[in-house]
């Protein structure tokens, strides 16, 4: 029922904010309601699959232990976003950048990107998570464009068409994957449980181009390079609490989707394709952004160049196997609520001196001072610097990669540590120093400062001590990987 | 499965492939569109001859679901697009006409070579069907990656779904209604939403060549 619950609430929300005339108040209501149901929905499922081993409605919705990982980062992360999304909204009303239509397009499109998401994870239909997927494209293109400026609506051009290109790919890879199942025609849905059984069946060949077209598919939306194009470009011209929903949710919605078709291509292959093949995606994922972050000079680029360059770790971890998967998941939950974070940091950085330009942000730990510290902080958990859940994830992975890859595990090391450069850099100059255009210290309002705190809390709890449910199910969700 | 004769199927199958390579060549954007629904017409009719293997009234209407979507609302989307801003000629190609068919040529020899084997994984006799259908699709993502219109940038991808639907169909492939009907819907969207950003971007940057398009960098 949970399940349920999780697809209907932010449906209703987005056709009851459709419904909204006038009052801005009503919309925020709706929207802090509907992502606290969805929290709650998450939780309970959570909870279901903990102790039944997997929660479903009808054979249309299920949800095991890798799926709740993703469907927990999408709810707390949709909460944390919904919330943000009312105090950063108010400031932009406040400032006359939007009025009462384009805060309701907001919160409408908001909700069907959270329901886009959460019927990705939680179907058992392959085909109807690409449809799902494509609808989370289709559902945020108007929210990259937000603002009608020429950069945003190129942003959103090149996010449609890439991830359209890239999502049919996927689908065909899809379909190759389904082949064994529905040769000869169909007239029933396929899932995924249906798929695992049908490897014995499957051709070893087909698998392979299969998996590679849905590498490359899926891939492009969880901005694997060299199919990131699209994403810096998206992820800095999006609202920042968008940015954060999609760095910190839709990507692991998209690698989840590559993790399923590896666990089916890994029973029906036998062999390392499939191992190799992230790895190689993995590690040129590392080392694209980390020259580039070096370089930056915009902070919402540099956090969505952050995005790609985590996205590789967590393929990589995936790659290597064995006690590196529990390092990957670990990695995503870690990522997505610091990445939120920082992306939380970027949308107050943006509302005080309204500029992205790390140049002309100067002082921010004295011009915004919860901000500032939640930013340093966010940028020694991203970096993966001890004691933050990042630095654990990323043990995991690399001491079980260097059993076997030593010299990538060494090659994605030295590229950390530029990327730990790089940030630092960037961070200490935009979190000191004084500006040459004084702006009047203090925060926005409470709502913009309350969210990135309760995750940054979040965040540096969880690097000390992680529940034992959480982490069982973890543990359970790498064993059905690595099987 | 199809049941039609070996010849009406690669007629059809070169009905898939040959307008996405006139596609490349074709500088009025009413042709491209043209094009497009000749290419959706051979696939309504594979459509349609799946229907006389099994029939049933939920496959019928995604069916006519497919075939509404792609013969008349999309092009009825683009050329309201092409006559409200006057956009008579399609933009320039990044490669010369003569470079753009050598590709071409490369492209459909590769889907010939013995590299794609793994593909054709269905009887002899599907053989040509696939790798002409798989040609077809690498053509249409070259016309997407070729083209600096935006217009054709969208009816590449629109011809990459039509070329994809066609190897599922030679191959077997078919959905349930169900998700046919998705899928559909999803086009349908993807069709509506792509054409409103064309009209943005056109009101925006006063063309829909896609290289006036460069604030973004770095």
């Amino acid at each position: 029922m949970a399940l349920l619950v999780l697809i209907i609430s932010p449906l209703i929300a987005a056709l009851a904010s459709l419904a909204v005339r006038k009052r801005i108040f009503w919309l925020e209501t709706i929207a802090a309601v509907a992502a606290s149901v969805e929290v709650m929905a998450a939780v309970t499922t959570s909870v279901t699959v903990y102790r039944q081993g997997e929660a479903t409605f009808g054979s249309f919705l299920a949800t095991g232990p890798l799926e709740i990982i993703v469907l927990m980062t999408v709810a707390v992360i949709g909460l944390a976003a919904s919330f943000y999304s009312i105090g950063y909204l108010r400031e932009e009303v406040r400032k006359q950048i939007i009025g009462f239509s384009r805060v309701r397009q907001y919160y409408v499109l908001m909700h069907l990107f959270l329901l886009a998401m959460f019927f990705a994870v939680n179907t058992t239909s392959p085909i109807m998570m690409w449809i799902a997927i494509e609808a989370t494209t289709l559902s945020t293109a108007f929210l990259i464009s937000f603002y009608g400026k020429a950069a945003s609506m190129e942003a959103a051009w090149k996010y449609l068409i890439i991830n359209s290109i890239g999502l049919l790919l996927g689908f065909f890879g899809t379909l190759l994957f389904l082949a064994p199942e529905t040769s000869g025609g169909i007239d029933r849905f396929i899932d995924w449980r249906m798929l695992v059984e049908s490897t014995p069946y499957m051709d070893p060949s087909l698998i392979k181009v299969a998996f590679i077209f849905v590498l490359i598919g899926y891939g492009t939306k969880a901005g694997l390079v060299p199919m990131h194009t699209w994403l810096p470009d998206a992820h800095s011209k999006a609202p920042s609490p968008i940015s954060a929903l999609l760095s910190g949710s839709l990507l692991n919605v998209a690698l989840l989707a590559i993790v399923k078709f590896r666990i089916i291509a890994d029973a029906a292959l036998l062999s390392p394709f499939t191992r190799n093949a992230m790895i190689f995606f993995g590690l040129i994922s590392i080392a694209i952004p980390a020259f580039i972050i070096i370089a930056q000079n915009n902070y919402k680029r540099l956090f969505a160049y952050s995005s790609i360059e985590h996205m590789g770790i967590i393929t990589l971890g995936f790659g290597f196997g064995g006690l590196a998967t529990f390092g990957a998941l670990l990695h995503m939950i870690y990522h997505s609520l610091a990445k939120s974070t920082l992306f939380f940091c970027a949308g107050n950085t943006f509302l005080k001196y309204s500029s992205t330009k790390m140049l002309k942000v100067k002082g921010v730990l004295s011009s915004l001072p919860v901000t500032g510290i939640i930013l340093v902080i966010a940028f020694l958990a991203i970096t993966g610097v001890p004691p933050f859940g990042i630095f654990i994830s990323e043990f995991y992975i690399f001491s079980a990669g260097s059993e076997n890859f030593l010299p990538v595990v060494i090659g994605a090391l030295f590229l950390l540590l530029l990327v730990f450069a790089g940030f630092l850099k960037h961070v200490v100059g935009m979190s000191l120093g004084e500006d040459a255009e004084p702006v009047a210290a203090g925060e926005l309002n409470l709502l913009t400062v309350v969210p990135p705190v309760s995750l940054v809390v979040l965040l540096t709890i969880a690097g000390f001590y992680l529940p034992g449910p959480i982490r069982e199910l973890i543990d359970s969700a790498a064993t059905l990987i690595n099987r | 499965m199809l049941h039609l004769s070996d010849q009406t199927q690669l007629i059809l199958a070169a009905l898939v492939y040959t307008p996405v390579v006139i596609m490349h060549l074709t500088k009025r954007n009413r042709a491209a569109v043209s094009l497009y629904i000749l290419q959706s017409s051979a696939i309504a009719l594979l459509l349609i001859s799946s229907l006389f293997d099994k029939f049933s009234l939920l496959l019928l209407l995604a069916i006519s679901a497919t075939v509404a979507v792609k013969i008349f609302v999309a092009p009825y989307f683009f050329n309201n697009l092409t006559r409200r801003h006057r956009l008579r000629f399609s933009v320039s190609t990044y490669l010369n006409t003569p470079l753009s068919l050598l590709v071409i040529a490369a492209l459909f020899s590769l889907s010939q070579s013995s590299f794609l084997a793994a593909l054709v994984f269905m009887p002899e006799s599907s053989d040509r069907l696939l790798r002409l259908a798989f040609a077809s699709m690498l053509t249409s993502l070259f016309l997407c990656i070729n083209r600096k219109g935006a217009l054709s940038q969208m009816l590449g991808i629109l011809s990459l779904e039509n070329s994809i639907v066609a190897f599922a169909l030679f191959a077997g492939l078919e959905q349930s209604p169900g998700l046919q009907l998705g899928i559909t819907f999803n086009i349908l969207i993807w069709v509506i939403i792509a054409t409103v950003f064309a009209s943005m971007i056109f009101r925006k940057f006063g063309s829909l060549d896609v290289t006036a398009m460069k604030r973004l960098k770095g």
